[in-house]
């Protein structure tokens, strides 16, 4: 599909996607509302949503320098900050530090890892209750908000219809020509976290009305690939890869196809205990969490097989020792498996375009995408 | 009993770190290579969470990351070590202490264990080594256990890391046929107790002016308390006679010999690979004396509890993730490495606090706004220096030692 016949619902996704203010949220604000900033994934945004709050996941998109950091944070009341890695914990300090105008500012302490075979990761998991349960009456207490169990079971039905219309989304391109690429599906899962859900899931519901029954995109790209590792904040990182003609059918990102693979169980006696079940126990891993690899592996494995991926790139940020270190052995796994296997280390801030289209353009080489 | 000062041997300080090589040589570290051969069952671990139940069990165990040191570092072999592991593709930025320990592992050069204990701290790199070491093919076969330590430092908190710890016994019983007695744990935690005392009154002589002793007799006596010796009485009486021979030097206003004391300092992180090439040469030099380092300052380390098992546990975890020193400045608040600093800054009477800011410390870096504010509060003069403190290729000590002269130039300290 060419620009100008894109429907008007996937327009308004990326246009919220792409920056760090849109509309979207303005009218949130402007009508009053209330808006939590959050790091990472494994914070569960439901408890958000049950408070009345608007989540928006913390990112950097279009950045090149740290100029606009003061300016984004002024429309944030909270900030809700996860243990899971030095980074994380430093932001927490930075973030108390600094005057921000954020009102509440909290550190959710994250489990890391996975638990042990013989009890399992049900210790973990309670634990991890326990601290959304403190987060929980935090937020009560600081906003004179109630967080009850039937809201929060509503944001958690909320929400898994968020993930089974992202999963759809992601089935687009399980065709051999997939009809949405990579940066476009990359804004559209990143505006999921930037604005009202209700709005967010009837605008990604009529998109994929249209392009699920759009017409097949003629023509193959020369190799379907995979993209793992840490949050790609920015759209255009993709589009260097779409400039090669290779096509990013899948990832295992923060802001991607990882969140959307399990749903929380609705019918759970106890919604908190279900979230950090979720957030422990379903959610394919990040590699902060020990334990995680093979279950990576495995997920990677079988995302490999059902897009018909011809090469996996693995990506992070040059600090960014769980994912750095989590690529020995993931090198390792491709080449036992004869996957070919691309290592980009990169800064956050997109700048190295002209560097990546070589490297890129030689691993379609090794791919037989420009054989 | 004191001996008079009169009667002090003139090389006191020599034969203390004589004594600490024969420790050394005598421990589990120092004796892997015989446990090695002669097939006794080893466990290893990825920091010194609870060396009192390896000692009351006389299972030997050994600190991985620290093998980089032991295997790399410490005989010519860190940057080979380094490169190796780069070849790996793993993470370029990963501490190069690490990235030694992890070398090693996947090349099969340390001692394949009998069982692996692993806790999610202190940092990122750590966890990266934990899963390296858990999924490392020719190890699949060890039991391992992987703890979660919670970042809270409430009781609960502590009493959630100590009841999965407790858990490992069991699993030490298990696969090293050696039998556990909450007894012996009970006296080995008691001479712990004293150690750590110990630790503390020592730490203590050092607030004098001139400095007794160089900051490295407080790693060394971090070492014995904790790694060569802990809980063991012989390690106690090393303790002990470090701090009778320090309190009579304190007593008779010795500064360290041969050295004319003009800057006080502290060197708050980890001692470098390379100190014989930076410290003596400031003393020489600029007079200036190193006080203090981060494995060198005794914060509050908790008293064991050893009324019962639970409560044993507990304090293991309260030590850990309280008194551990790598805890503290990673697995932590900025503020509480900034204090821990400001603390030495006002209480040991430094002229100056310089942050090594170890490359592989990403954590350090992104402190440096808030601590530095701190010190801008109490107007102590701050640098932070941005070396590797294990592999000098990264900035020499040629270089390392200019910027320290130039800052205390700058500073007005140079009298």
């Amino acid at each position: 599909m060419s620009d100008s016949i894109r429907p008007a619902a996937l327009k308004a996704l990326l246009t919220a996607a792409a920056s760090l203010r849109n509309p979207e949220l303005d009218a949130w604000t402007s009508a009053g509302g209330r808006v939590i900033g959050y790091y990472c994934p494994f914070i569960p945004e439901e408890l958000f949503l049950a408070g009345g709050f608007l989540p928006f996941r913390m990112r950097g998109t279009g950045s090149t320098d740290t100029d606009q950091a003061d300016a984004f944070f002024d429309h944030l009341n909270c900030l809700v900050v996860g243990t899971g890695c030095d980074h994380l914990r430093r932001i927490y300090d930075n973030a108390l530090h600094a005057p921000l105008e954020a009102s509440f500012v909290y550190l959710l302490d994250h489990p890391r890892t996975m638990g042990s075979e013989e009890e399992g990761a049900e210790p973990i998991v309670r634990y991890y209750r326990e601290q959304l349960s403190k987060l929980k009456e935090a937020l009560e207490n600081h906003f004179g908000v109630a967080v009850t169990v039937p809201a929060l079971r509503a944001a958690i039905s909320l929400c898994n219809e968020t993930r089974r219309l992202q999963r759809r989304l992601y089935d687009l391109s399980v065709a051999p020509a997939p009809k949405v690429s990579a940066s476009e599906r990359a804004a559209v899962m990143m505006a999921g976290a930037s604005m009202p859900k209700e709005r967010y899931n009837a605008l990604l519901s009529e998109a994929l009305k249209e392009l699920e029954t759009a017409p097949e995109t003629p023509g193959k790209a020369l190799a379907r690939l995979m993209i793992v590792g840490p949050a790609i904040e920015d759209p255009a990182f993709y589009e260097v890869f779409e400039e090669q003609g290779a096509a990013i059918v899948v990832d295992d990102t923060c802001f991607g196809a990882r969140t959307v693979q399990a749903l929380v169980d609705e019918e759970a006696p106890d919604p908190l205990t279900a979230l950090a079940k979720y957030q422990v126990v379903d959610m394919p891993f990040c590699p902060k969490i020990g334990g995680s690899h093979a279950h990576r592996l495995r997920f990677i494995q079988e995302v490999v097989a059902r897009y018909r991926v011809d090469g996996v790139i693995a990506q992070g940020y040059v600090s960014c020792d769980a994912w750095g270190c989590s690529y020995a052995l993931l090198r390792e796994a491709m080449q036992e498996a004869g996957i070919p296997y691309l290592r980009v280390e990169r800064e956050y801030i997109h700048s190295e375009s002209g560097q990546l289209s070589t490297r890129i353009q030689a691993f379609l080489e090794t791919t037989g995408g420009r054989g | 009993m004191t001996l008079p000062a009169a009667s002090q041997p003139a090389d006191a300080y020599a034969q203390l770190k004589s004594e600490f090589g024969s420790m050394t040589a005598a421990s589990f570290q120092g004796r892997m290579a015989e446990y090695v051969a002669s097939g006794t069952p080893i466990v290893a671990g990825t920091d010194d969470f609870f060396p009192e139940l390896f000692t009351a069990m006389e299972v030997p165990f050994y600190f991985v990351v620290r093998q980089g040191l032991e295997l790399a570092f410490h005989v010519g072999k860190g940057p080979e070590a380094v490169d190796g592991y780069n070849e790996l593709g793993g993470s370029s930025s990963l501490c190069s202490l690490q990235k030694a320990a992890a070398y090693l592992l996947m090349k099969g050069r340390l001692p394949k264990p009998s069982a692996i204990v692993m806790t999610s701290t202190s940092c990122d790199g750590q966890t990266a080594v934990n899963e390296m070491m858990a999924n490392y093919a020719p190890w699949s076969d060890v039991p391992k256990m992987s703890f979660d330590a919670s970042f809270e430092k409430d009781e609960a908190s502590m009493e959630y890391l100590g009841k999965q710890w407790m858990r490992f016994i069991p699993l030490v019983e298990k696969a090293t046929g050696r039998k556990f007695d909450l007894d012996r744990l009970k006296e080995v935690c008691e001479e712990s107790n004293r150690q750590t005392r110990l630790l503390f009154d020592f730490q203590e002589l050092r607030r004098a002016v001139p400095s007794p002793v160089r900051a490295e007799w407080g790693f060394l006596a971090y070492m014995a308390a904790r790694w060569s010796g802990c809980g063991r009485p012989l390690a106690t009486a090393w303790l002990q006679r470090l701090f009778d021979t320090t309190e009579r030097r304190v007593r008779d206003g010795k500064g360290i010999d041969g050295v004319e004391e003009k800057i006080r300092y502290a060197w708050f992180d980890i001692l470098p690979c390379w100190s014989d090439q930076l410290f003596p040469r400031l003393e020489r030099e600029l007079g200036a004396v190193n006080l203090m380092d981060l494995y060198g300052y005794s914060a509050p380390w908790p008293v064991i509890d050893t009324s019962t098992l639970e409560t044993i546990f507990t304090s293991f975890a309260k030590r850990f993730l309280i008194g551990n020193p790598m805890t503290r400045q990673i697995f932590a608040l900025s503020t509480v490495y900034g204090g821990d600093a400001v603390h030495i800054a006002k209480n040991f009477k430094c002229d100056a606090i310089l942050m090594p800011s170890h490359v592989g410390h990403k954590d350090g870096a992104a402190s440096h706004r808030v601590v530095h504010d701190l010190f801008r509060e109490i107007g102590v003069p701050f640098l932070v220096v941005g070396c590797d403190v294990f592999d000098e290729r990264y900035m020499t000590s040629d270089v390392v030692f200019n910027k320290i002269e130039a800052f205390f130039d700058t500073s007005g300290l140079r009298r």
